[in-house]
């Protein structure tokens, strides 16, 4: 087996250094080995740098358990590395924090409050008055299209509702750095599109930074500035790819155009050849 | 509309209490023994225990002991099986002693527990006090436990501290199963009571009860059973009507989900 260069920073990091202020996350030859039983370690993470600037949309796309999920904890503050490190706006991420927003494939809702009941609690733990944080939330509630909806408990929602109402809750604590873990995963392909489109036209609005994993490479083309391919076991940066598309991005004309087709061909290639060379694990 | 079907559920319990009476009547009157009363007789000798003033202050002196022995232990219990449930140390340190006390009968360790705190109020409360203990902090550790992690990231995330977290996440979240476990307790709570009433006999329920027995008042016997059955059913079916209302976000209101994405 050909052992591979550990370049993948260089790669992963094409030009962001020439302009460190607009860095809003800085992975730094991070690293994670999980213990899987008392013997055997498992290297989740192998030497991974990366820098996302202020207000990208950059999706991590790879191929399940290449570790894409794991990076999103680190920068979430959830999970320290077991080397190297990962700064926001300049600061080592050693806990969570309000700054950067999770939103789950799990939805994880508190299914004792209400819709409102969820989208109001970021706001009233940050110390917002209540009748502030309840017209901010029902407007926020609102934006993605959940009006009417307010006193209903998560359990009485279907999938593509209860996601709604995540992120939602997580934009109403107004974080810097919305990280979304494959957050459309579970729900079916028509929802899906509908909520990538609402994602999109919230995102178009304030231009926040995201981080989206996913394993989807059509979602990945269409809704991002910049794809990171990571390969499997263990999880490194294989390519960074910028997608160079118009916006605001319209589905239906995207699928017509030449240029949104290339970039899925390419990157599904690339798939391929990582899901041949991964069987090594 | 109410249907037959539904008259029919109502009405069903009602004839399940009566057929019981009856076939005990039956019996009773079968049997033609001391020992067993009738059912009509039992239920005469109810009026006058609860009339009789000793007896209704014994029965109160019950009730508190296990109001106090099963709030003290739901107070302990709860906050300890959520830690236990969220930290492997703390459960490591307490999971063998609780398998250790678990199959032993809080009963049996009465004449233990009268030996160095007497026969009065606070060894008869301890007792209830352990019963309820351990099916509460089981119930508040597996509950803890099954709390989704992610749930709590995102209280994380929004600023809350661990110890919010627990409070404010953990809590909540396992209330269902902690209410599951102080339901079971309640019960124990009742059956404790009168056994520990008949280890040290003084005061309360169970002692009217055995002092019948000795005497030979079989029909005061059966009441004091009837009499206590009432009481755990009556509990029970408070405490699932209060239970039902704090969790009601748990369990499905409509048959389903509203669906639109």
């Amino acid at each position: 087996m050909k052992v591979l260069p550990s370049r993948s920073s260089e790669v992963a990091t094409p030009g962001p250094a020439r302009q460190p202020a607009t860095a809003m996350i800085e992975i730094d030859h991070v690293s994670q080995v999980f213990q899987t039983s008392a013997r055997k370690d498992h290297l989740a993470l192998s030497d991974i740098s990366l820098t996302i600037e202020d207000g990208a949309f950059v999706s991590i796309l790879g191929p399940s358990g290449c570790g894409k999920s794991t990076l999103l904890y680190i920068v979430g503050g959830f999970v320290s590395p077991t080397s190297g490190s990962a700064k926001v706006k300049g600061k080592t991420i050693t806990a969570p924090g309000p700054d950067r927003g999770p939103v789950f494939q799990e939805f994880a809702l508190f299914p004792w409050k209400t819709v409102l009941g969820n989208v109001m609690y970021g706001p009233r733990q940050q110390g917002v008055r209540a009748t502030e944080a309840e017209a901010q939330s029902r407007a926020l509630i609102e934006m993605v299209g959940l009006k009417g909806y307010e006193n209903f408990f998560p359990k009485e929602l279907s999938g593509g509702m209860k996601q709604r109402v995540a992120l939602a809750r997580t934009l109403a604590y107004h974080p810097e750095v919305l990280l979304m873990d494959e957050p459309f995963g579970a729900l079916d392909a028509h929802t899906r599109t509908r909520l990538q489109n609402d994602l999109l036209n919230i995102w178009e609005r304030d231009r926040k930074t995201v981080l989206f994993v996913t394993h989807s490479v059509d979602e990945a083309v269409f809704l991002s500035d910049k794809v990171v391919m990571m390969s499997r076991s263990p999880g490194r940066i294989r390519q960074v790819i910028d997608i160079d598309l118009p916006r605001p991005r319209r589905r239906t004309e995207l699928l017509l155009d030449p240029r949104y087709q290339k970039y899925v061909v390419d990157i599904e290639r690339m798939f391929d050849d990582i899901d041949e060379a991964g069987v090594n694990p | 509309m109410t249907s037959s079907a539904a008259i029919g559920r109502r009405v069903a319990p009602l004839l399940a209490c009566i057929g019981l009476l009856a076939a005990w009547q039956v019996a009773a009157l079968a049997l033609k023994n001391d020992s067993f009363p009738t059912a009509l007789e039992a239920m005469r000798a109810v009026p006058a225990i609860l009339g009789d003033k000793e007896a209704l202050i014994n029965i109160l002196a019950s009730l508190r002991r296990m109001a106090i022995g099963f709030a003290a232990a739901v107070a302990v219990s709860i906050p300890l099986g959520l830690l236990m449930g969220r930290s492997r140390t703390v459960a490591a340190f307490f999971n063998p002693l609780l398998m250790v006390i678990y199959p032993v009968p809080k009963a049996a360790l009465m004449p233990i527990i009268m030996l160095w705190l007497g026969v009065g109020d606070i060894a008869k409360t301890l007792v209830i006090f352990l019963g309820v203990s351990l099916p509460v902090i089981y119930h508040s550790f597996e509950g803890a436990k099954a709390v989704e992690e992610k749930m709590l990231w995102s209280g994380a995330a929004m600023g809350l501290s661990a110890a919010q977290c627990l409070v404010r996440i953990v809590l909540p979240a396992a209330l269902p199963e902690i209410l599951t476990g102080c339901r079971t307790g309640l019960v124990l709570a009742l059956i404790t009571m009168i056994t520990s009433e008949m280890i040290a006999r003084q005061s309360g329920a169970g002692n009217i009860l055995f002092n019948a027995l000795d005497m030979g008042q079989y029909d005061t016997v059966f009441a004091m059973i009837i009499i206590v059955g009432a009481m755990g059913i009556g509990l029970d079916a408070a405490f699932e009507k209060v239970r039902a209302r704090l969790v009601r976000w748990s369990e499905p209101q409509f048959d389903m989900p509203l669906s639109f994405s």
